[in-house]
């Protein structure tokens, strides 16, 4: 039962990040209809700005108003600047610019503070190995402040959603583009301010992530994996659900765990794998995930 | 005479290469109830979406007067322009009430965008009852009430039609029809309306436009072209 409990804690963390990953894709794909590739190397860039900031004296919970900032100014930009005018001309070619945009912002942050490791301080000032036991598990501290801030965000979203006009005006555009327009909703600046939160989010969720995850330090290739698993748990609930991404996330998390956990025979870890196969399984059985608008429609 | 609050010259408008308008000259003045008639094809949904800012064109469009470039749909709900699409465009994934306010978010005052979901509730009483519902779950008659409410959100002077009465059955057409007719008579919203069912839409018109093969081959007052036998037996079908 400890065992099951400590996978158990160790899976929601994992996928409490999972989900907050699955969120920003959410979102910019709620409104624009694309998976942003570069959403993880946009949330590296704050999280070096944000480290950069915190070896100049700066207390690394201030330092997130700037990566905030900049994450939402970075990515409202790209979507202005960069995704705007080529979707254009051609759809699919947004995806080329997701590409270099990933390849570009990861270039872009080994060129300014360069490939060396760099010790990111933690935001929350407890020891790695202080927890509460619950039935003989180990409940980290850390684990409490990743699913807290996850509650937070998705607390945020929600009310920002529901109870604002600029909520109003998303949802409209991501069930009808053409509608919203015609609505008098301004398209294109509900799509640069759904990148722009997307990035806002993805600073904060990197920040949370970089010092609990392995190897703990931020790194060039930090963000790849957080991607694929974050894109992974996004198709799993449906791209664009919300309530789905945190869904997809935590059973993700979850999932994983158990897995990694109780089938050690099948040898080491196997992450990937299962996570290839939950995107093959999804998209044959279930293409629009667990939450993924099938199009309510009736004639 | 005043100057139309809309004024198409020349208007030509298409898919790509294909040319599906041609030339095509429409007014529409304030308060006024203008129809345009013609065949499936002959190019009725590409002169109201050029219209309403969702498709490009080449030619003049004046609203009141004033030069209007290749617009936007939310810049024309700005000049009062306001579009109920074909196939209705409800955003089904929201609520019924939501599809209301979001066709007002180009408005301020939100004591009057309340007074206006309380009124277009009063005239369809069946969007009163469903209004949690997501607008995807209403019957196709309800989606077309919906629809024409969502337009009138915006406060529009200029209320287009397209093809309202597509797919529906011709008691709630008749409703919708004297619907419209009461509302462009209490607010003084101008309509232009696309129709096949052209009977109906003659009652409640002043003025015609004929479009054949995206072209308009005739046009003038509504009373006239009742009188005329071929017009009448061509495009009126009695």
């Amino acid at each position: 039962m400890d065992i099951f409990l400590t996978r158990l804690f160790a899976g929601m963390t994992a996928g409490s990040i999972y989900a907050m990953i699955a969120l920003t894709l959410v979102i910019v794909f709620r409104s624009s209809a694309t998976i942003n590739f570069a959403q993880g190397e946009f949330a590296l860039f704050t999280t070096y700005v944000s480290w950069w900031l915190t070896e100049r004296g700066w207390n690394i919970w201030v330092t997130l108003i700037p990566a905030v900032v900049i994450g939402f100014v970075l990515c409202a930009a790209a979507e202005r600047f960069l995704v705007r005018p080529v979707r254009r001309r051609d759809e699919a070619a947004v995806l080329i610019v997701g590409l270099a945009l990933f390849t570009g912002l990861n270039g872009l942050s080994g060129t300014i503070w360069g490939s060396a490791d760099k010790v990111y301080p933690r935001l929350v000032p407890v020891s790695v190995d202080s927890f509460l036991e619950i039935a003989g598990a180990r409940l980290f501290y850390d684990s409490l402040f990743v699913m807290g801030a996850l509650v937070a965000i998705v607390g945020g979203i929600t009310l920002l959603m529901s109870r604002t006009n600029l909520g109003l005006q998303m949802r409209a555009v991501a069930t009808n583009q053409e509608s919203a327009g015609l609505c008098g909703i301004k398209v294109g600046r509900v799509f640069m301010i759904s990148w722009g939160l997307a990035g806002a989010i993805g600073a904060v969720a990197a920040a949370i992530l970089v010092p609990i995850l392995p190897p703990g330090q931020l790194g060039l290739p930090g963000m790849f994996h957080m991607l694929i698993f974050g894109t992974v748990a996004a198709i799993l609930g449906g791209l664009d659900s919300i309530k789905g991404a945190v869904v997809g996330g935590l059973s993700l998390g979850v999932g994983l765990a158990m897995i990694n956990g109780y089938g050690s025979a099948l040898g080491g870890s196997i992450s990937l794998t299962v996570a290839l196969v939950v995107v093959v399984a999804v998209l044959g059985l279930r293409p629009s995930g667990l939450f993924g608008s099938k199009r309510l429609e009736r004639v | 005479m005043s100057a139309p609050l809309l004024q198409a010259k020349g208007l030509s408008a298409g898919y790509g290469q294909a040319m599906v308008l041609r030339d095509v000259d429409v007014e529409v003045a304030p308060g006024q109830v203008a129809v345009v008639l013609g065949a499936n094809g002959a190019g009725k949904t590409t002169l109201m979406r050029a219209l309403a800012g969702l498709l490009p064109f080449s030619g003049e469009l004046l609203i009141d007067g004033q030069a209007v470039r290749n617009s936007r749909p939310d810049k024309m709900v700005g000049h009062g322009v306001s579009l109920v699409p074909q196939g209705r465009g409800t955003m089904s994934a929201l609520s019924v009430v939501d599809n209301l306010r979001a066709g007002a978010v180009s408005r301020r005052d939100r004591a009057g965008v309340e007074e206006d979901i309380e009124r277009w509730f009063t005239t369809f009483p069946r969007l009163a009852e469903r209004h949690e519902q997501p607008a995807g779950t209403l019957s196709g008659g309800e989606q077309q009430m919906l629809a024409i409410a969502r337009a009138l959100m915006s406060r529009p002077r200029l209320l287009l039609c397209d093809e309202i009465s597509l797919g529906l059955a011709p008691r709630i057409v008749q409703e919708l029809f004297e619907t419209i007719a009461q509302i462009n008579a209490e607010m003084g919203t101008a309509l232009l309306l696309v129709e096949q069912n052209a009977a109906l839409a003659m009652k409640i018109a002043s003025s015609v436009y004929l479009l054949e093969v995206g072209e308009v081959v005739e046009s003038g007052d509504a009373r006239d072209f009742e009188q005329s036998e071929s017009i009448r037996r061509v495009y009126l079908g009695y």
